[in-house]
């Protein structure tokens, strides 16, 4: 039975429907106003008309729609249960640009806000905006309203802007896009428009609107283009599919003569398949037996035989070993222990911590009551969590909440006298050789890339704390050839140096605004047909004092830089508060990515802040210096869920005018990750991570040294720790 | 060549790329890419498997009179209703009245004087139950009482459910029911008592995996 279970684990999460009968969150709260359908903008609701829905919180989305007016490819995600934002790559056609293909590629961000929710006899009620950065071919804003008529009737109307009242914008050729138009906004005169929708049974939905659209892009330059065929009607049809709930099937018709069809695939990372994870059931606490049955283990005597400590601590890292999680050190006195403890399989640590103090209770002598759990990343302790094992025998199989309340977490000491290394932990040596695969899926130059290969990594730690870590890659095949920068003159757009042009001349590398090509000649690193070495490098991790930790590596430190880079950090173990530092010296390396490096060096680096809100979204500003000498500010904004998802957005803004910066204007991006472990139920701290981001551009360039401290130290600090901590007796 | 055959070929070739190293399991997993070649390993594994002759299965009778002789603790046998599968179950642990069961795959049953409280390694677990009823239900009275069941969701939170219960005497002598009803769900729970112990039961896991008939091997 157990031989086909990863297969049906993963057709659990591939077959959402088998997956969500009767998942815990399907025993329903009131339900919000939510959307029964995808948008061909990738909003729930409506066909091209918005309507006032929303998608359950966290919802993350992607739609692609496909007609006769281009294809259109959404990823929507729910950020707040009101704020739906959307980032859509579109191919349109009929409108030709300089390459004269009779299409053109598109970028566009929308935002839409649910301000209030269907309440009595009042709609709930939205305002959005549709492609607001830069004048776009789909800029429009509105305000809409939608009600339930009947149980399965609901109807929308709403006041429409832009493209929205069939006035679309005329686009500035010159843009370099990527900026608001706010002095656009809700200007050019409205009208209305509407749509009603039929729920006709679990599965089915029909949808019917009327939009004012119509289809038409309007150039400063004087050209004006009719995307596809100009609808001869107003009312636009749709019928929408859901053979289960995270997929959905739609098929439409604008105006009666173009026809389309789309498909939406929705994941909300509250409908886990396996919610409570499938590991092993964690050890039994044993409660301890009365002092008359064992006077000697109560009396404390056992802590003065020196053979006691060494045999207690094989015993604990044996067991805790089954659990994932590495011994590395022990303090053991007749009523105190402290283990630190390296977790490797738990996303949560509050499960590693868990797990640790059940094994506890199993392994101490009686007169052990106080029990310091101490975590520890890189080799250096982060956290300490403090319980009496009293409390650990009572609140066994009680609420979590409770032993939440019984536990103190602590800054970790960094030099207690009293910890004993476990034998043979240092040094260690680990190697592993497996395959890669690089996907490359939003360019909408280039469609989807891709290169498979295997890869050679090996890391030996010396000491705690300091680790030597390289890699070694080789491509076996795949469609992401070297390839020069974007040769950005005026006239040349989506032209690209070939590698030998771009080798042959030195001033290359600066672009013409007199840019250094920091980032934009990246596809030069790639298609090596010999092995490259992605990384090697010396690493010293440690922390000099209560609240602070540090990190300096130094060697290969990325596919592009080598160099050194230092950084510190400030993070009391209670504080949603914590300041960094960073300074790097880097030079460029030379496209072969072996040991030799180009002529760039450039000494970088930023001071930040970090701060943890509420319900799970954190925020980091860096202030400093980026790799192309630019000054400016990266904002990063990051919304985790207990479970480990995490979706985050960044802009970056820097003293490059957007002439100097190229298309987009300024950097910025979104970043998604996802652990193994939602989607499988197997316990892993594996995870899937993606960058969305618009361009690879030279301003506001980061280094990407692997090792920075905050994330690593935070997982096992409150704010984090108690939001997993329903995880302690899992 | 026949395409289910190709199909297989191309499963062992992708399983031939799954990782190795000296690391632990945790540390060498290789991703999404990873998992699919495990995954593409096992339904080879299984294919294989299926074409050999297999041992008749056992009757749970004859399991549990094999486990009676092998083990010398406290036995329970256990009925997963939507799993479609009987276990016999062993105590692993004893905390105060509770007691934790576990399958040879280390599943966890754990249960109080009878009465269900918790489950581990299932997927969809209950963490913990509150009934109010347990009194109740021992001394074989009638009344009302409030259950509150809690679960981790896939956000990973654990989250209470609370349910109106009633309990009364059932058709059968000897056996009481409990009635619960909450956010639009409703389950029964029977149970037989003898001299305030819960030796057989029928109880309502949760959601996602419905009811577990529990029986009393060795108390």
């Amino acid at each position: 039975m157990r031989r086909s279970l990863l297969v049906r684990r993963l057709m659990a999460t591939v077959l959402p429907a088998a997956m969500l009968a009767g998942s815990v969150s399907s025993v329903a709260v009131a339900d919000p106003m939510l959307g029964r359908n995808m948008s061909t903008y990738g909003l729930p609701g409506g066909i091209d008309t918005p309507t006032a829905e929303t998608l359950p919180d966290g919802t993350l989305g992607a739609t692609v729609s496909w007609s006769d007016y281009g294809r259109r490819g959404n990823v929507t995600f729910q950020a707040l249960p009101g704020l739906t934002t959307v980032l859509r790559y579109s191919r349109i056609d009929g409108i030709n640009d300089f390459r004269r293909e009779g299409y053109i590629s598109d970028r566009s961000l929308d935002l839409r806000y649910q301000i209030v929710d269907e309440q009595g006899w009042r709609p709930a009620v939205a305002v959005g905006l549709r492609d607001f950065l830069g004048t776009g071919v789909y800029s429009g804003e509105y305000i809409v309203a939608t009600r339930n008529i009947t149980p399965t009737v609901r109807a929308s109307a709403g006041l429409g802007w832009g493209t929205l009242a069939g006035r679309n914008r005329t686009i500035d050729v010159n843009d370099e896009g990527g900026t608001p138009n706010l002095d656009q906004l809700f200007t050019g005169g409205a009208k209305p428009f509407g749509s009603i929708s039929w729920q006709v049974n679990d599965r089915l939905s029909l949808v019917a609107e009327y939009s004012n659209d119509n289809y038409v892009a309007t150039y400063s330059n004087g050209r004006e283009f009719q995307q596809g065929e100009a609808p001869d009607s107003n009312v636009n049809l749709a019928a929408y599919y859901r053979p289960g709930r995270n997929y959905e099937l739609g098929l439409y018709t604008i105006g009666g003569k173009t026809f389309g069809a789309q498909f939406s695939v929705l994941l909300n990372p509250r409908d886990a398949p396996y919610p409570s994870g499938l590991e092993k059931a964690p050890a039994p606490v044993r409660p301890r037996p009365s002092p008359a049955a064992d006077p000697e283990g109560w009396s404390g005597q056992w802590s003065q035989d020196p053979t006691a400590q060494p045999a207690i601590q094989k015993a604990l890292g044996d067991a805790l070993a089954k659990e994932g999680q590495i011994l590395q050190s022990m303090a053991l006195s007749a009523n105190r222990a402290e283990v630190r403890i390296r977790n490797q399989r738990y996303i949560n640590q509050a499960e590693a911590v868990g797990r640790t103090a059940r094994l506890m209770t199993r392994a101490l002598p009686a007169s052990v009551e106080t029990l310091v759990i101490t975590s520890t990343s890189d080799g250096v302790p982060t956290s300490s969590v403090t319980l009496r094992r009293s409390d650990v025998e009572r609140l066994e199989n009680t609420e979590a909440g409770r032993i939440a309340a019984a536990s103190a977490v602590t800054d970790a000491d960094p030099f207690p006298g009293d910890l004993v290394r476990s034998e043979g932990v240092y040094p260690r040596f680990r190697w592993s050789l497996k395959p890669y695969l690089d996907l490359g899926i939003f360019s909408a130059e280039d469609g989807l890339t891709y290169e498979v290969g295997g890869e050679a990594r090996a890391s030996y730690e010396i000491l705690p704390g300091l680790v030597a870590t390289g890699a070694l890659r080789q491509r076996a095949f795949g469609n992401i050839d070297q390839r020069g920068p974007a040769i950005g003159l005026p006239g040349t757009r989506g032209q690209y140096y070939t590698p030998e042009e771009y080798l042959a001349d030195p001033a290359l590398e600066t672009t013409p605004e007199g840019v250094p090509r920091v980032r934009s000649d990246t596809r030069m690193y790639t298609g090596n047909s010999d092995p490259v070495i992605p990384e090697l490098t010396l690493a010293w991790y440690a922390k000099p004092a209560r609240n602070i930790y540090t990190r300096v590596t130094g060697g290969l430190l990325e596919r592009a830089y080598g160099g050194v880079s230092a950084e510190v950090l400030w993070k009391p173990a209670d504080s949603p508060l914590a300041f960094g530092a960073e300074v790097n010296r880097v030079r460029k390396r030379d496209f072969d990515q072996l040991v030799d490096f180009r002529d760039y060096e450039v000494t970088m680096g930023h001071v930040s802040a970090y701060y943890e809100l509420t319900q799970g979204f954190t925020a980091q500003l860096d202030l400093g210096k980026y790799l192309a000498g630019d000054k400016g500010a990266t904002l990063t904004l990051t919304r985790e869920f207990a479970n480990g998802w995490q979706i985050g957005a960044f802009v970056t803004k820097t003293d490059l005018s957007a002439e100097e910066f190229g298309e987009g204007s300024f950097d910025k991006g979104i970043t998604l990750s996802i652990p193994l472990s939602w989607a499988t139920g197997q316990p892993s701290r594996e995870r899937t991570t993606t960058t969305l981001r618009s361009l690879s551009r030279d301003g506001g360039a980061q280094l990407n040294v692997n090792g920075r401290l905050y994330d690593r130290v935070r997982d096992s600090h409150s704010v984090k720790l108690y939001e997993g901590w329903g995880r302690f007796w899992r | 060549m026949k395409p289910a055959r190709k199909m297989t070929l191309a499963a062992v070739a992708l399983a031939s790329l799954s990782a190795c190293g000296n690391g632990s399991e945790d540390e060498t997993g290789s991703g999404p890419l990873g998992v699919l070649a495990q995954t593409a390993q096992q339904a080879v594994a299984a294919r294989r498997a299926s074409g050999q002759p297999t041992a008749p299965e056992k009757s749970p009778d004859e399991r549990a009179a094999e486990a009676l002789r092998v083990n010398p603790g406290p036995l329970i046998l256990a009925g997963f209703e939507s799993l479609g599968k009987t276990q016999i179950m062993a105590m692993t642990g004893q905390n105060g009245g509770t007691r934790t069961y576990m399958t040879p795959a280390e599943e966890a049953l754990i249960l109080r004087g009878g009465m269900l409280v918790g489950t581990r390694g299932l997927g969809n677990d209950l963490s913990v139950a509150e009934p109010e009823t347990e009194a109740l239900i021992r001394s074989g009275a009638s009344g009302n009482g409030q259950r509150v069941m809690r679960y981790f969701s896939g956000d990973g939170l654990e989250r209470p459910l609370q349910f109106n219960c009633t309990v009364g005497a059932g058709g059968k002598p000897g056996v009481i029911v409990e009635s619960c009803r909450g956010h639009g769900a409703d389950f029964q729970n029977s149970y037989l008592v003898q001299g305030g112990q819960i030796v057989v039961s029928r109880q309502w896991i949760g959601p996602a995996l419905g009811y577990v008939t529990v029986q009393t091997l060795r108390p």
